[in-house]
């Protein structure tokens, strides 16, 4: 066959290239720097910045929730990390939870990144051995997320308060 | 020299033809909102049927001979090859009509019906390739000059009071059914260069896959000739054959 290898070729770029398309429209980058990102984690190149982890677990432990979310954020932009999502999640756990009542709209926000957690870790469930913690796994963390949300008559007893954060 | 230029023509229609339609496919879609955030929208539905229609003017248009470029005289890899090209026609088809067509309300749907009444009549039409080409280019200016520049200069917020008295009366006429979404002045410049490389990808497409370039101007110029010239020119080949 004539020119075959130009044939080949062709067929691999348009495949890959199309491919490449599919993706993009697929995940929906909003600049330049989310789609070098998002190339980074699907070519499986993506790394967490260790340093600003670290300086966030650092201020989680010491209860600067806030703090700690923002240093999360930053240390994993591409929210490809499912450790990291866990303990942004745990984050929004804490600073929503209340002795009286709890905050609803960070409870949500927890739910969204402990949902990022468990999509990123389709093998099994994720498990985190942090002895601050007294949840250690993402499922774990999701039911009390979605039990602090829940309305029901058990929010009115008075016992409640008794209620210890994990 | 003869083979150099058969490797070009074939490199040029393999590797080069299918990347312009798929980059026509992948900037037909984008938008860039005022907060310069990338917005990529997949083909709606009507822009598939509209390509349908379009490719289906290509082959009658002869634009594209399709047992020409499939079929079983050519081996595995080459119609594999011919294919995909094909399909990154369809597609880039679709997202041209993308790249010039509203996003939403009433202006999306007088678009669309004004592609898909072109692109009905034109079926009943008779047509050429270069008339085709032409025919088409008008079509995606019109709806590019509506979209990107009459329609994003009446919606763009502040301007003169004039440019905002006349965007005041048209959605009032309309009876605030245009809803314009608001995009970054780049959108028009990408769907330029997206429309622009969609017209060069098609005046690149042979008709017949592994015809060379001069025989279709040949043929082109051939077809100029008046009925005196033309028995001359028969003459002059059957003259050099024997």
């Amino acid at each position: 066959m004539r020119h075959a290898l130009l044939h080949a070729t062709g067929i691999t770029a348009t495949l890959v290239y199309a491919g490449a398309i599919v993706w993009v429209y697929a995940t929906q980058p909003r600049t330049f720097q989310d789609v070098t990102q998002g190339a980074r984690v699907a070519a499986g190149a993506y790394k967490v910045d260790s340093a600003r982890y670290d300086t966030a677990l650092s201020l989680f432990h010491r209860g600067a929730f806030r703090a700690a979310r923002g240093e999360w954020e930053r240390a994993d932009p591409a929210r490809a990390d499912a450790r990291t999502q866990f303990y942004i999640a745990y984050a929004f756990y804490r600073e929503g939870w209340g002795r009286l009542y709890h905050d609803d709209a960070l409870y949500g926000q927890g739910l969204q990144a402990v949902d990022r957690a468990l999509a990123l870790t389709p093998a099994g469930s994720l498990i985190v051995d942090d002895p601050d913690l007294k949840m250690h796994t993402a499922a774990e963390l999701k039911a009390e997320l979605e039990k602090g949300r829940e309305r029901s008559w058990g929010d009115l007893n008075p016992m409640r308060v008794l209620e210890e954060r994990k | 020299m003869r083979d150099d230029a058969a490797r070009r023509r074939t490199a040029s229609r393999v590797i080069l033809l299918p990347l312009v339609f798929l980059t026509v496919a992948l900037l037909g879609g984008m938008r860039v909102t005022p907060d310069r955030a990338f917005v990529f929208l997949p083909p709606p539905l009507i822009t598939l049927v509209m390509a349908a229609l379009l490719a289906s003017l290509f082959l009658r248009g002869r634009l594209v001979k399709l047992d020409a470029w499939l079929g079983s005289r050519h081996g595995v890899l080459v119609n594999v090859s011919h294919a995909l090209t094909l399909i990154a026609l369809f597609f880039a088809s679709a997202q041209a009509f993308n790249s010039v067509l509203p996003e939403q309300g009433l202006l999306h749907w007088m678009f669309a019906f004004f592609f898909l009444w072109t692109l009905w009549n034109d079926q009943f039409s008779a047509f050429d390739p270069r008339r085709l080409l032409r025919s088409l280019g008008v079509l995606f200016g019109t709806a590019f000059v509506l979209k990107h520049m009459i329609m994003a200069g009446l919606s763009a917020p502040g301007g003169s009071w004039t440019r905002r008295l006349a965007g005041m009366v048209f959605e009032g006429l309309s009876l605030g059914t245009l809803d314009v979404p608001a995009v970054a002045p780049a959108t028009g410049y990408i769907s330029f260069f997206t429309l622009a490389l969609y017209v060069i990808g098609l005046a690149l497409v042979a008709p017949t896959p592994d015809e060379p370039g001069e025989v279709r101007l040949l043929l082109h110029e051939a077809s100029r000739l008046g009925p005196t010239e033309r028995r001359a020119l028969r003459e002059a080949l059957e003259e050099e054959r024997s």
